[in-house]
Protein backbone atom coordinates (compact mmCIF):
# COMPACT_ATOMS: atom_id res chain seq x y z
CA UNK A 1 0.00 0.00 0.00
CA UNK A 2 2.93 2.50 -0.68
CA UNK A 3 0.97 4.03 -3.85
CA UNK A 4 -2.30 5.41 -1.82
CA UNK A 5 -2.89 8.68 -3.15
CA UNK A 6 -2.24 11.94 -1.46
CA UNK A 7 -4.68 14.81 -1.03
CA UNK A 8 -2.58 18.33 -0.53
CA UNK A 9 -4.38 21.63 0.12
CA UNK A 10 -2.60 24.46 1.23
CA UNK A 11 -3.86 27.93 2.07
CA UNK A 12 -1.04 31.47 3.18
CA UNK A 13 -3.63 33.00 6.00
CA UNK A 14 -3.05 36.81 6.49
CA UNK A 15 -2.55 36.35 10.22
CA UNK A 16 0.75 35.60 12.58
CA UNK A 17 0.98 32.05 13.60
CA UNK A 18 -0.19 32.14 16.87
CA UNK A 19 -3.79 33.89 15.78
CA UNK A 20 -4.28 30.53 12.84
CA UNK A 21 -3.24 28.09 16.24
CA UNK A 22 -6.08 29.48 18.38
CA UNK A 23 -8.32 29.50 15.60
CA UNK A 24 -7.27 25.73 14.80
CA UNK A 25 -6.44 24.68 18.61
CA UNK A 26 -9.72 26.31 20.50
CA UNK A 27 -12.58 24.03 20.15
CA UNK A 28 -15.07 27.25 20.21
CA UNK A 29 -13.12 29.03 17.52
CA UNK A 30 -12.48 25.31 15.18
CA UNK A 31 -16.33 25.04 16.18
CA UNK A 32 -16.98 28.33 13.71
CA UNK A 33 -15.00 27.46 10.57
CA UNK A 34 -14.84 23.60 10.26
CA UNK A 35 -17.52 22.30 7.81
CA UNK A 36 -18.28 23.87 4.89
CA UNK A 37 -22.19 25.74 5.32
CA UNK A 38 -22.94 23.09 8.36
CA UNK A 39 -23.50 23.60 12.35
CA UNK A 40 -20.54 21.74 14.02
CA UNK A 41 -20.65 20.64 17.61
CA UNK A 42 -17.56 19.56 18.75
CA UNK A 43 -18.27 16.61 21.26
CA UNK A 44 -14.85 16.35 22.87
CA UNK A 45 -11.64 18.02 22.16
CA UNK A 46 -8.37 17.01 23.68
CA UNK A 47 -5.48 18.25 21.31
CA UNK A 48 -2.87 16.08 22.51
CA UNK A 49 -1.00 13.07 21.29
CA UNK A 50 -3.33 10.34 22.03
CA UNK A 51 -6.20 12.95 22.39
CA UNK A 52 -9.44 12.90 20.20
CA UNK A 53 -11.17 15.31 18.53
CA UNK A 54 -15.14 14.29 18.53
CA UNK A 55 -16.99 16.01 15.69
CA UNK A 56 -20.66 16.54 14.53
CA UNK A 57 -21.83 18.26 10.96
CA UNK A 58 -25.20 19.01 11.24
CA UNK A 59 -27.66 20.49 8.48
CA UNK A 60 -31.40 20.13 9.00
CA UNK A 61 -31.92 16.40 10.76
CA UNK A 62 -28.69 14.98 9.46
CA UNK A 63 -25.60 14.66 11.15
CA UNK A 64 -22.27 13.41 9.44
CA UNK A 65 -20.03 12.69 12.68
CA UNK A 66 -16.27 11.43 12.51
CA UNK A 67 -13.69 10.89 15.35
CA UNK A 68 -10.28 12.23 14.90
CA UNK A 69 -7.62 10.36 16.88
CA UNK A 70 -4.21 12.74 17.80
CA UNK A 71 -1.17 10.92 16.86
CA UNK A 72 1.29 13.61 17.28
CA UNK A 73 0.85 17.51 18.21
CA UNK A 74 3.23 20.35 18.15
CA UNK A 75 2.48 24.03 19.83
CA UNK A 76 2.06 26.25 16.86
CA UNK A 77 3.68 23.06 14.28
CA UNK A 78 2.03 20.21 13.31
CA UNK A 79 -1.00 18.38 14.05
CA UNK A 80 -1.19 14.99 12.90
CA UNK A 81 -4.45 12.97 13.53
CA UNK A 82 -6.29 10.07 12.04
CA UNK A 83 -9.68 10.52 11.11
CA UNK A 84 -12.51 8.10 10.77
CA UNK A 85 -15.55 8.47 9.76
CA UNK A 86 -18.03 7.23 12.01
CA UNK A 87 -21.71 6.15 13.28
CA UNK A 88 -23.40 8.21 15.91
CA UNK A 89 -21.96 5.93 18.70
CA UNK A 90 -18.32 7.16 17.37
CA UNK A 91 -17.79 3.84 16.04
CA UNK A 92 -15.79 3.51 12.24
CA UNK A 93 -18.18 3.09 10.10
CA UNK A 94 -18.70 3.62 5.97
CA UNK A 95 -20.27 7.33 4.81
CA UNK A 96 -23.35 7.01 4.35
CA UNK A 97 -23.88 8.83 1.02
CA UNK A 98 -20.30 6.88 -0.69
CA UNK A 99 -19.84 3.65 0.89
CA UNK A 100 -16.30 3.52 -1.19
CA UNK A 101 -15.22 6.61 0.47
CA UNK A 102 -12.36 5.61 3.23
CA UNK A 103 -12.88 5.71 6.46
CA UNK A 104 -9.61 6.32 7.99
CA UNK A 105 -7.53 9.10 6.48
CA UNK A 106 -4.14 9.74 8.12
CA UNK A 107 -4.56 13.53 8.28
CA UNK A 108 -1.11 16.31 8.63
CA UNK A 109 -1.33 19.87 9.30
CA UNK A 110 1.69 22.10 9.22
CA UNK A 111 2.18 25.85 10.17
CA UNK A 112 4.58 27.94 8.65
CA UNK A 113 4.85 31.53 9.28
CA UNK A 114 6.50 34.10 6.55
CA UNK A 115 6.54 37.67 6.81
CA UNK A 116 3.64 37.83 9.40
CA UNK A 117 1.72 35.52 7.23
CA UNK A 118 0.99 31.60 7.66
CA UNK A 119 0.99 29.25 5.51
CA UNK A 120 -1.24 25.66 6.45
CA UNK A 121 -0.60 22.68 4.74
CA UNK A 122 -2.80 19.72 4.90
CA UNK A 123 -1.83 15.90 3.63
CA UNK A 124 -4.77 13.63 3.96
CA UNK A 125 -3.68 9.96 2.84
CA UNK A 126 -6.27 6.72 3.38
CA UNK A 127 -4.73 4.20 5.82
CA UNK A 128 -6.38 0.29 5.73
CA UNK A 129 -7.90 1.14 2.66
CA UNK A 130 -8.86 -1.07 0.15
CA UNK A 131 -8.42 -0.87 -3.58
CA UNK A 132 -11.75 0.56 -4.28
CA UNK A 133 -11.64 2.84 -1.45
CA UNK A 134 -7.92 4.29 -3.01
CA UNK A 135 -9.25 4.43 -6.08
CA UNK A 136 -12.45 6.55 -4.41
CA UNK A 137 -10.19 8.50 -2.61
CA UNK A 138 -7.52 9.24 -5.77
CA UNK A 139 -10.81 10.39 -8.22
CA UNK A 140 -12.57 12.24 -5.86
CA UNK A 141 -9.44 14.38 -5.54
CA UNK A 142 -9.18 14.55 -9.03
CA UNK A 143 -6.16 12.15 -9.30
CA UNK A 144 -7.03 9.45 -11.36
CA UNK A 145 -8.37 8.82 -14.60
CA UNK A 146 -10.68 6.22 -14.00
CA UNK A 147 -13.64 4.98 -12.48
CA UNK A 148 -15.46 8.47 -9.97
CA UNK A 149 -13.59 10.26 -11.76
CA UNK A 150 -15.20 9.59 -14.89
CA UNK A 151 -18.44 9.21 -13.57
CA UNK A 152 -17.87 12.62 -12.37
CA UNK A 153 -16.78 14.09 -16.02
CA UNK A 154 -19.52 12.23 -17.87
CA UNK A 155 -22.38 14.17 -15.50
CA UNK A 156 -20.61 17.84 -15.88
CA UNK A 157 -21.22 16.62 -19.73
CA UNK A 158 -24.48 15.30 -19.54
CA UNK A 159 -26.02 18.71 -17.95
CA UNK B 1 -23.46 27.69 1.08
CA UNK B 2 -26.20 25.72 1.81
CA UNK B 3 -25.98 22.43 2.96
CA UNK B 4 -26.79 19.21 1.00
CA UNK B 5 -27.61 16.05 2.63
CA UNK B 6 -25.21 13.16 2.36
CA UNK B 7 -27.80 10.81 3.73
CA UNK B 8 -30.20 10.22 0.59
CA UNK B 9 -31.12 6.58 -1.06
CA UNK B 10 -31.53 8.68 -4.28
CA UNK B 11 -27.95 9.68 -4.51
CA UNK B 12 -27.22 6.74 -3.39
CA UNK B 13 -28.89 4.47 -5.76
CA UNK B 14 -27.40 7.46 -8.57
CA UNK B 15 -23.60 6.79 -7.65
CA UNK B 16 -23.96 3.18 -7.35
CA UNK B 17 -25.61 2.78 -10.93
CA UNK B 18 -22.23 5.30 -12.08
CA UNK B 19 -19.63 2.66 -10.67
CA UNK B 20 -20.21 0.65 -13.62
CA UNK B 21 -18.01 1.54 -16.64
CA UNK B 22 -20.74 -0.38 -19.09
CA UNK B 23 -23.85 1.84 -17.31
CA UNK B 24 -21.56 5.01 -17.81
CA UNK B 25 -21.11 3.94 -21.67
CA UNK B 26 -24.50 3.71 -21.95
CA UNK B 27 -25.25 7.15 -20.63
CA UNK B 28 -22.93 8.71 -22.86
CA UNK B 29 -24.33 6.99 -25.71
CA UNK B 30 -28.06 8.13 -24.24
CA UNK B 31 -27.29 11.72 -23.98
CA UNK B 32 -26.75 11.72 -27.98
CA UNK B 33 -30.45 10.59 -28.21
CA UNK B 34 -32.72 7.68 -26.99
CA UNK B 35 -32.21 4.16 -28.27
CA UNK B 36 -33.39 0.68 -27.56
CA UNK B 37 -31.93 -2.28 -25.92
CA UNK B 38 -30.65 -3.94 -29.24
CA UNK B 39 -28.93 -0.06 -29.98
CA UNK B 40 -27.63 0.00 -27.15
CA UNK B 41 -26.02 -3.57 -26.75
CA UNK B 42 -24.39 -3.39 -29.85
CA UNK B 43 -21.09 -1.52 -29.54
CA UNK B 44 -20.98 -3.72 -25.63
CA UNK B 45 -19.92 -7.70 -27.31
CA UNK B 46 -22.92 -7.85 -23.97
CA UNK B 47 -26.20 -10.30 -24.63
CA UNK B 48 -29.52 -8.00 -24.82
CA UNK B 49 -30.72 -9.16 -21.37
CA UNK B 50 -27.03 -8.33 -19.64
CA UNK B 51 -27.85 -4.59 -21.19
CA UNK B 52 -31.55 -5.15 -20.00
CA UNK B 53 -30.07 -5.91 -16.65
CA UNK B 54 -28.17 -2.26 -16.86
CA UNK B 55 -31.22 -0.40 -17.37
CA UNK B 56 -33.16 -1.65 -14.83
CA UNK B 57 -30.40 -0.46 -12.78
CA UNK B 58 -30.42 3.06 -14.14
CA UNK B 59 -33.71 3.43 -14.58
CA UNK B 60 -34.16 2.46 -10.91
CA UNK B 61 -31.48 4.96 -10.27
CA UNK B 62 -33.73 7.65 -11.95
CA UNK B 63 -30.97 8.67 -14.24
CA UNK B 64 -32.58 7.03 -17.35
CA UNK B 65 -36.35 6.70 -18.27
CA UNK B 66 -37.93 3.90 -20.47
CA UNK B 67 -41.01 5.07 -22.88
CA UNK B 68 -42.63 2.41 -25.11
CA UNK B 69 -43.11 2.63 -28.49
CA UNK B 70 -45.29 -0.43 -29.84
CA UNK B 71 -43.21 -3.14 -28.55
CA UNK B 72 -40.01 -1.52 -28.31
CA UNK B 73 -38.92 0.73 -25.11
CA UNK B 74 -36.50 2.95 -26.22
CA UNK B 75 -34.56 4.44 -23.14
CA UNK B 76 -34.32 7.35 -22.66
CA UNK B 77 -31.64 9.78 -20.29
CA UNK B 78 -32.98 12.02 -17.85
CA UNK B 79 -31.03 14.85 -16.00
CA UNK B 80 -32.31 16.05 -12.56
CA UNK B 81 -30.90 13.49 -10.45
CA UNK B 82 -27.64 13.86 -12.19
CA UNK B 83 -27.66 17.91 -11.10
CA UNK B 84 -27.98 16.41 -7.50
CA UNK B 85 -25.58 14.21 -7.45
CA UNK B 86 -22.91 16.77 -9.16
CA UNK B 87 -23.81 19.46 -6.76
CA UNK B 88 -23.17 16.86 -3.86
CA UNK B 89 -19.63 15.86 -5.38
CA UNK B 90 -18.84 19.38 -5.57
CA UNK B 91 -19.81 20.39 -1.86
CA UNK B 92 -17.32 17.27 -1.20
CA UNK B 93 -14.67 17.96 -2.86
CA UNK B 94 -15.41 22.03 -1.49
CA UNK B 95 -14.93 20.41 2.29
CA UNK B 96 -11.50 22.48 3.07
CA UNK B 97 -11.71 25.04 0.47
CA UNK B 98 -14.75 26.30 2.14
CA UNK B 99 -13.73 25.54 5.58
CA UNK B 100 -10.85 27.84 4.60
CA UNK B 101 -12.68 30.69 3.38
CA UNK B 102 -14.41 30.51 6.81
CA UNK B 103 -11.47 29.97 8.90
CA UNK B 104 -10.02 33.19 6.58
CA UNK B 105 -12.97 35.14 7.92
CA UNK B 106 -12.92 34.14 11.45
CA UNK B 107 -9.35 35.24 11.50
CA UNK B 108 -10.15 38.51 10.34
CA UNK B 109 -12.78 38.99 13.28
CA UNK B 110 -10.13 37.84 15.44
CA UNK B 111 -7.90 40.50 14.50
CA UNK B 112 -9.66 42.93 14.51
CA UNK B 113 -11.44 42.12 17.52
CA UNK B 114 -8.05 41.20 20.59
CA UNK B 115 -5.18 41.84 18.62
CA UNK B 116 -3.24 41.97 22.26
CA UNK B 117 -5.17 39.16 24.08
CA UNK B 118 -4.01 36.57 22.28
CA UNK B 119 -0.41 37.16 22.42
CA UNK B 120 -0.54 37.01 26.05
CA UNK B 121 -2.98 33.66 25.53
CA UNK B 122 -0.17 32.38 23.59
CA UNK B 123 2.29 32.71 26.18
CA UNK B 124 0.00 31.30 28.51
CA UNK B 125 -0.54 28.39 26.96
CA UNK B 126 3.21 27.30 26.56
Amino acid sequence: MTDMPTYIFSRVFDAPKALVWKAWSDPKLLAVWYGPGVETVIHEFDLRAGGRWLNEMKWGETSDYSRMEFQEVTQAEKIVWLHHSTDAEWLQSPNPMMPNWPQKLLTTVTFVEDGGQTKVKLEQVPVDASAEEAACFAEMMGGMDSGWGKGFDLLETLL
Amino acid sequence: MKPIDYINPELNAVFAALADPTRRAILARLSEGQASVGELAEPFEMSQPAISKHLKVLEASGLIARGQIGQSRPAYLKAAPMKEAVAWMEQFKRFWGTSFDQLDDLLETLKAETPTTIEKDDLNDD
